[in-house]
């Protein structure tokens, strides 16, 4: 008997399967897909700006304000001026049309490599209750931009602010119809606490991790 | 991996008696136990947040599954099938080792990188893939510290290398990297990215366990805090995905509820910073992802346990909290238990997957405190499971003689209850003097092995039936 008939034949021999009782268990299965029922969940209340704010600090990633989209890429320029890194970026392909070049950056919109030193994505949204950002891939919103970088910057449309990720599933389900391939919670910078349980920031993945709240878009 | 479960009592004499591993662990162990606390605690603030809610919802979720398993598997299949991706089934390590290998020869592999596998553990796979001479490169740090100290195997699921001081590890990546050796943690944690990054940019292969499987979409998801899950599932152009027939729940609101006790059990954070949900492959204009997904899942003993008293041990989600609120882990380290899995899961799972009789100390390597299955997210009743496999090592008569003899012959003595009364007098009245005026015990007259690495608590004077009596007669205190 090859592998796999052998391991649900012991599974159905154990569980007592007969032609009897499979659709019963086949029943269960779709009622699950039709229900979607959530679990219990915290009720966050009506402020979920700040509530995200407050969870974004939490786990280290740092917050900016700006009006509109156009203001982003001068938002950037300022962040990475401060901190003194290269005012050099790579984009993802959805926001290659904003004004980068009028900020004095030096953007690519193409998918990121090694050595790359500053990744700006967008999100598909962000989760007011753990602080994360939730990306969905695609050909215009690759999945390595906001990896490889040592530093990530996430623009994150006010509108787009949801409560959990039962919500954020939801919002893909309306509006993808399904998954991508890649969908990444990502919640501040990477970090490890495999050495003597000490956390240290910056493992794999990016250093830092900030984030451009946009108001009106 | 060989199990070595049954050497457990001679490890342990060696681990208590290991210094430096003393050190280590008294160094760690309140660090996860605090950060639970506290995780729990911050969770309970926001209205109608309840986390034994949650608990129960999670053990709903994984019970749920597991009453039809069969079918949920067949479901998951369809649905990761249709996405592009190829589901393959193992019934042992060494079916792993064969597929994996096979797959990676079909695409001209000669480097893979892993994230944390804990079934690539289960059946050596670092060691098959190296013999056919494809180089597989650990890249969750406390594995790559491990890997490189000649595969040494881990000690906790979560934090593989608990048991290392960063003297040992800077030790380590002096001695392999060539480097100056670093001091400080963060440095070294940078030297390893460094030295990793190449790795992911060139290897054709990424591996990865899987935290759970998704029904509803036939997706994996993987949780980790690095980055390296999502590196090894991103770069490379083939992903092999290694996990159990277990790991399967039907929705994504079901994801959800167990986002909210995965992290919080497992290290106290409010979630993890990289929680991946793949599905299928590359798009045809995706710039990045792999071109060709696998499914392997295994069985390895996992299908034994369903529809036993022990299948409640299937809803494990590998946090790791029993282990880390466990005094016995706590005090001797996860080497001793002898196979991939440590602590109280690991002392139920390694019996029922490597066969009783070689692991015959496990269930016993347990005070039955009973702070294991208080932490435990899906609520798994360890220490019945461990009281379970004691009674089966008596049933099977896998009991040594000198335990049978004594157990028959105390239960001769309580069916008198005269004799009782004067055996249990004698021997508080020996203890008392044993104590020497003290309330404990350095060394036991009887069973001096039993205080080799612990004192005896001494008897409070006499007998409860000596009180007890007194009390009836109304001449007590
Ligand atoms: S048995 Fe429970 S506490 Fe232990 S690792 Fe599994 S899920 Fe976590």
């Amino acid at each position: 008997m090859d592998a796999r008939e052998d391991i649900l034949f012991r599974v159905r021999v154990a569980l007592g399967r007969t032609d009897a009782n499979r659709p019963a268990a086949a029943a269960d299965v779709q009622a699950a897909f039709a229900a979607r029922s959530q679990g219990p969940r915290p009720q966050l209340g009506a402020d979920l700006l700040a509530r995200f704010r407050h969870e974004s600090g939490v786990q280290s990633s740092s917050v900016d304000e700006v009006a509109t989209l156009d203001e982003v890429p001068a938002a950037v320029a300022r962040y990475l001026a401060e901190r003194q890194l290269p005012q050099r970026a790579v984009v993802w392909p959805k926001y290659a049309a904003l004004p980068w070049a009028q900020a004095g950056l030096a953007v690519e919109a193409r998918a990121a490599q090694g050595d790359d030193a500053v990744g700006i994505t967008g999100c598909f949204c962000a989760i007011a209750e753990t602080g994360t950002l939730m990306t969905c891939s695609a050909p215009d919103t690759p999945a390595a931009t906001s990896l490889l970088p040592e530093t990530h910057i996430a623009i994150v449309p006010l509108s787009r602010i949801v409560a959990g990720m039962e919500d954020g599933w939801a919002l893909a389900r309306a509006e993808l119809g399904e998954l991508p391939r890649a969908v990444n919670f990502i919640s501040g910078p990477s970090r490890t606490g495999d050495i003597e349980q000490t956390i240290v920031i910056g493992a794999h993945g990016p250093y830092r991790v900030h984030l451009i709240l946009v108001r009106d878009c | 991996m060989r199990s070595q479960a049954m050497f457990f009592k001679a490890r342990v004499g060696d681990k208590l008696a290991d210094r430096v591993l003393q050190e280590n662990l008294g160094k760690a162990k309140s660090k996860f136990v605090d950060a639970r606390a506290r995780a729990v605690a911050e969770y309970e603030r926001d209205e109608g947040a309840d986390f034994e809610a949650l608990r129960e919802a999670g053990k709903e979720i994984r019970n749920r599954t597991l009453a039809n398993l069969d079918v949920w598997l067949e479901t998951f299949e369809a649905k990761a099938t249709e996405r592009g991706g190829q589901v393959m089934y193992a019934r042992d390590g060494a079916e792993i080792c064969r597929l994996v290998t096979e797959i990676a020869q079909r695409h001209g592999v000669n480097k893979v990188v892993k994230s944390k596998s804990m079934l690539s553990e289960e059946a050596a796979l670092n060691q098959a893939l190296a013999a056919a001479g494809i180089q597989p490169i650990e890249t969750d740090l406390g594995e790559y510290i491990l890997q490189i100290n000649d595969n040494e195997p881990p000690s906790h699921i979560i934090a593989p290398a608990f048991h290392k001081s960063k003297e040992q590890v800077a030790e380590l990546f002096m001695r392999t990297h060539g480097s100056s050796k670093k001091s400080g943690i963060e440095e070294m944690t940078r030297e390893a990215r460094e030295t990793l990054r190449g790795h992911f940019l060139s290897a054709t292969m990424g591996i990865s366990g899987g935290n759970f499987l998704i029904a509803e979409t036939g997706s994996v998801s993987l949780v980790t805090n690095e980055g390296n899950g999502r590196m090894v599932t991103t770069l490379p152009k083939v992903h092999v995905v290694i996990t159990g027939i277990e790991k399967v729940i039907p929705t994504l609101e079901d994801f959800a509820t167990l986002m909210r006790l995965l992290p919080r059990s497992a290290t106290g954070q409010h979630i993890s910073n990289y929680v991946s949900v793949l599905t299928g492959v590359k798009g045809a204009d995706e710039l990045d992802g792999p071109e060709h997904l696998y499914f392997i899942l295994v069985d390895n003993g996992r299908a034994s346990l369903v529809g036993t008293e022990f299948q409640e041990m299937l809803r494990c989600i590998r946090c790791g909290a029993c282990m880390n609120h466990c005094p016995v882990y706590q005090t001797v380290g996860g080497h001793a238990y002898g196979w991939v899995y440590p602590g109280p899961m690991g002392s139920v799972l390694t019996p029922l997957y490597t066969g009783i009789a070689n692991a015959l100390d496990l269930p016993h390597a347990a005070t039955l405190c009973g702070q294991c299955s208080v932490v435990c997210p899906v609520k798994i009743p360890l220490p019945e499971l461990l009281r379970g496999l004691r009674e089966k090592q008596v049933e099977m008569d896998l009991r040594p003689w000198s335990e049978r003899i004594a157990l028959r012959l105390w239960g001769w003595v309580a069916r008198r209850p005269k004799l009782y009364a004067l055996a249990t007098k004698i021997g508080v009245r020996y203890l008392n003097w044993l104590a020497d005026g003290t309330d404990r015990i350095q060394v036991l007259g009887v069973a001096p092995e039993w205080t080799r690495g612990r004192d005896f608590p001494a008897p409070e004077g006499r007998t409860f039936r000596e009180l007890y009596a007194e009390r009836r007669t109304g001449q007590g205190r």
